[in-house]
């Protein structure tokens, strides 16, 4: 390769890395004023249209009250990027914000970094995914959670199910990831409320959160099981491949279905009936709470505590 | 390879099949039921459209990573022009298959035209198509309705349109692949490209159209999909890839170019849909699934190994 070669490739690849690096520049364009806390949202997947709205809701929060923060909000490729989220709170840390508002890829990996930022007076608020209590006792840490009950919302929507059947009918769940702290927490709740309702749980299986895999499991559970009358899905992705599932069989309208999540896509089903629920943990302002929570610990100087948000059944009778 | 071998070729995999149907068969009372098995063959015909484009990419030497987010962006282009700009469907599919076509034609470009190697080339396309999908549905599922179920509702003779679209594509492929000079070509390609391009073959174009082949059936293999789910699913495909690549080696294509076979890939994508379709049904939890799986696909490789080996003794 000639040395003029050369240069142009260096040139060029000077250009492709500051491009690449003004488009991740992460919105920390606002003017820097000393007085006004800094705010960093550390959040998992932007690809998820969950966390997507999360952040969105947090810009607009910030745009209407920008005399009082200023905000920084990151994300990760994909969920299971635990390492490099590792890396944003120590980065974070390293530029001295007031405040980290994180969702955490990972209930134990991100406990440590999370202590440190703490230890080095930054305010840590703990959203979505709570931090592992037996890791958290373990580093001595108290970090506070604002979030909704999973397990209490799952509950919400069997119970509406569980009205709906047969006393002892067949019903299958449809689990997200199942090493996930919501996942699990779902879970509990379906069988909490099928047990109560007296239901014979048939099947339970995980499809990963993915619609895709729901569709397979589910077909598989209808084959195997024919007798089923209720599914109850950990998210609404799931919930929309295994209606899928059921149109393909036939079963559509003879089966049950229950979500979770609320998100755009299934409000006609649910509004029709097709969804029977979902379960609304309103994903726009769960950044919020946590954010106003920090705002309110830097201002009173609290000692944290954890704090539950709402979570609502939605169903075709207040659906709106 | 000869028409005998290649009917014992065939008979192998077939056979292999068959075993995995008795297997489920005997140990899930509903497993061998018509109603299930046409629910498992309304399942593969995406991913069949996706394994076949993917025969030709490995024939040819080359690999095809993208394929799972050119499916995700041009199904997010279908989503979006029947939702947001409610365009009717033939418009739509038109649109999202030149979405398919346009990423097929920069991997071709790059990997033929210049010569970078496929691997990242491809992955780089991976990226750019799943970042594109979620940009073109502002990362939400779009929810289509009736207006595309119509063309997975479509069947004849209880069989579904698609899955007749699948089989015919798949006879395309095997036919171009071993009676046209295409075909032949392809497979010299990558059986040894530098004395390929000595005899005179245009290298160059047959590895460009092979990419631009492999974009246009992921779109496909998007309508597909999106037309099963009711959705255009910005996170569709993940994965994708690596599932078609195992389907292709599971039906004996080598990685290292050179041999093929479209129709043993097909019989690959069923093993795969059987296997996860079956552990399903004996509800095999999360960790087995994925172990049965992944010896499945290594046994495969070891066997198709052995086998190679055998046929290059007796040459």
């Amino acid at each position: 390769m000639s040395c003029a070669r050369v240069l142009k490739r260096i040139g060029l690849t000077t250009v492709v890395l500051a491009l690449a690096a003004s488009m991740t520049g992460c919105g920390g364009g606002q003017p820097a004023v000393d007085s006004k806390p800094k705010v960093a949202l550390i959040m998992k997947s932007l690809a998820n249209e969950f966390f997507h709205t999360m952040q969105e809701g947090a810009r607009s929060h910030q745009n209407a009250h920008y005399q009082d923060y200023d905000l920084i909000a990151n994300g990760i490729k994909d969920e299971l990027d635990v390492s490099k989220q590792i890396e944003l709170v120590e980065q974070m840390a390293a530029q001295k914000v007031s405040a980290i508002v994180i969702a955490p890829a990972d209930s134990k990996a991100l406990v440590s970094v999370c202590k440190k930022a703490q230890d080095a007076g930054i305010v840590v608020v703990n959203i979505d995914n709570k931090l592992d209590e037996a890791v958290l006792a373990e580093k001595n840490a108290k970090i506070p959670f604002v979030g909704p009950n999973n397990r209490e919302g799952a509950r919400k929507a069997g119970d509406y199910l569980g009205l709906r059947l047969r006393p002892s009918s067949a019903v299958a769940i449809v689990e997200g990831v199942p090493t996930a702290f919501n996942a699990i927490q779902r879970k509990l709740g379906f069988e909490d409320s099928m047990k109560k309702a007296g239901m014979n749980i048939a099947a339970s299986q995980s499809a990963g959160w993915e619609m895709d895999k729901a569709n397979q499991v589910t077909t598989a559970i209808l084959a195997e099981h024919p007798d089923i009358q209720g599914i109850l899905c950990a998210n609404d992705s799931m919930a929309l491949g295994a209606l899928a599932a059921l149109k393909a069989a036939g079963r559509a309208g003879h089966v049950q279905v229950v979500g979770f999540d609320n998100i755009s896509a299934v409000h006609a089903l649910v509004g029709s009936g097709e969804i029977l629920a979902t379960v609304d943990q309103h994903g726009d302002k769960l950044a919020v709470y946590g954010i106003e929570y920090a705002l309110e610990m830097l201002h009173n100087k609290s000692v944290p505590a954890d704090k539950e948000t709402p979570v609502d059944l939605i169903t075709a009778d207040n659906f709106h | 390879m000869g028409m005998n071998s290649k009917l014992h070729d065939y008979l192998r995999m077939a056979a292999a099949l068959a075993i995995l149907l008795a297997v489920f068969g005997l140990s899930s009372a509903n497993f061998f039921t018509i109603s299930n098995l046409s629910s498992i063959a309304n399942q593969v015909p995406a991913a069949v459209l996706v394994a076949v484009g993917m025969t030709y990419v490995l024939i040819i030497g080359g690999i095809d990573l993208s394929v799972g987010s050119v499916l995700g962006f041009s199904g997010a282009v279908l989503g979006t022009a029947m939702v947001h700009f409610q365009l009717p469907l033939p418009l739509a599919v038109g649109l999202c298959v030149a979405a398919g076509l346009a990423c097929g034609i920069i991997n071709g470009l790059l990997s033929s035209g210049i010569a970078l190697p496929s691997f990242i080339v491809t992955l780089g396309m991976m990226e750019i198509a799943r970042g594109a999908a979620y940009r073109v549905t502002g990362s939400e599922t779009q929810y289509i309705g009736e207006r595309i179920e119509c063309i997975s509702e479509l069947s004849v003779l209880g069989i579904s349109a698609p899955f007749i679209f699948a089989l015919l594509t798949v006879a395309a492929g095997q036919t171009i692949l071993s009676c046209t000079a295409f075909g032949r070509h392809a497979l010299a390609v990558g059986a040894n490209e530098e004395s390929a391009r000595l005899s005179g073959l245009s290298t160059r174009r047959i590895k460009f159209t092979v990419y631009v082949l492999s974009g246009a059936l992921s779109a496909m293999a998007a309508v597909i999909h999106s037309s099963r789910l009711s959705v255009a699913d910005p996170n569709a495909g993940i994965g994708f890839e690596l599932q078609a690549i195992a389907a292709v080696v599971i039906g004996g294509t080598s990685l290292a170019g050179g041999r093929g076979n479209a129709v043993n890939s097909f019989i690959g994508v069923l093993i795969i849909a059987v296997l996860q379709s079956g552990l399903a049904q004996m509800g095999a939890l999360e960790p087995t699934k994925r172990l049965v799986t992944g010896f499945v696909i290594v046994a495969a490789v070891v066997l198709d190994y052995y086998r190679s080996r055998k046929s290059r003794e007796h040459n």
